[in-house]
């Protein structure tokens, strides 16, 4: 078997400005090495505080949406008796013309993969204020409902960041299920 | 003996000190841990029993610089449960610090302030370097 070619790999990263890549297990007990290394990232780039707290607020939210709603998981429980939970995704973050972009991408039901579809196509239509008071709304109304993971309000936070609406792609996977990506830019210089 | 939790920050987590003898705590730093709820159950269970009971004054200083949406929802949550307390009787300030840039922070102490009814909310902003990053 040929040897998966690493270099050519590389070249292609660069080539479309890649800076970070992240493929692999991201684990519900927590995100914390992939975090660090990203904070290190934006703290080299030397942004301004609103770009750069806008990048690292959507990763922690894709990682979050990727845990909530991937299809390709595995558990286990610890030795401690902990249940652990592994989800596959994939993380990319890249500058261009001055603006960052990031991209995500894991494997979806059928039901995740409309409700993605309707609460994202939802987000699209609002403006920043309108977002600000749809999150409020939302934020009231998982308070009511202990149940709730709040899925929902990790999606407005990633419109509420984003310099542009949120692009997405749903594509058919294997039976019953879906590939889904979310692309994200953000200004440089920061929204305002 | 009176109550306290100290606990250090890390990646994911804010530093977290309650000190019952001064009608205090603090949280300081970064919050964005998987699980939010659990890693703050000590400091939600010692709350309930501390606004249920005979206090004066009550000071709370949030001085984060971000959180994601799982732990605004907790955040949310314990100031609604201190605003329900808060009284002539039992006064409860909040000291919601962050600094001049930190735009997303301040929007959301604006939009947290509008909430609450019967305790004192100060938005704190100070004039210096943010430490978001580190």
């Amino acid at each position: 078997m040929a040897q998966f070619n690493i270099r050519q790999y590389n070249e292609m990263l660069d080539s479309n400005s890649i800076k970070v890549i992240y493929s692999g297990p991201i684990w519900s007990s927590g995100i914390d090495g992939i975090a660090e290394m990203l904070l290190k990232r934006l703290e080299f780039d030397d942004i301004s505080l609103n770009a750069s707290q806008a990048v690292f607020s959507i990763f922690v939210e894709q990682m979050n949406n990727i845990m909530m709603y991937s299809a390709d998981k595995e558990r286990k429980t610890s030795s401690e008796g902990d249940s652990l939970e592994v989800s596959k995704g994939i993380f990319i973050l890249g500058i261009k013309d001055a603006k960052y972009f990031i991209q995500c991408g894991n494997v979806v039901t059928e039901y995740s993969a409309q409700i993605l579809k309707t609460r994202i196509d939802h987000l699209n239509t609002l403006d920043k204020k309108g977002l600000r008071q749809y999150y409020k709304q939302q934020l009231h109304a998982e308070n009511d409902n202990p149940e709730s993971k709040g899925a929902g309000i990790g999606l407005i936070e990633i419109a509420r960041r984003a310099s542009a609406p949120i692009e997405y792609k749903l594509e058919p996977y294997s039976e019953g299920l879906h590939y889904f990506t979310m692309y994200i830019t953000v200004q440089q210089g920061g929204n305002e | 003996m009176a109550f306290r939790i100290e606990k250090q920050k890390t990646t994911s987590t804010p530093y977290v000190l309650i000190d019952e003898e001064k009608s205090y705590m603090k949280l300081e730093g970064r919050c964005f841990h998987e699980k939010v709820a659990e890693f703050f159950k000590d400091v939600n269970d010692w709350l309930d029993s501390y606004l249920a009971s005979n206090f004066s004054l009550f000071t709370f200083d949030c001085k984060i610089d971000y959180f994601n949406s799982s732990t605004t929802k907790l955040l949310l949550n314990m100031l609604l449960k201190m605003d329900k307390h808060a009284s002539a009787d039992k006064k409860i300030i909040v000291n919601w610090i962050t600094t001049q840039n930190n735009s997303i922070i301040i929007e959301c102490g604006e939009d947290f302030k509008e909430d609450m009814n019967n305790l004192e909310f100060n938005l704190v902003i100070k004039y210096d370097v943010n430490h978001f990053l580190r």
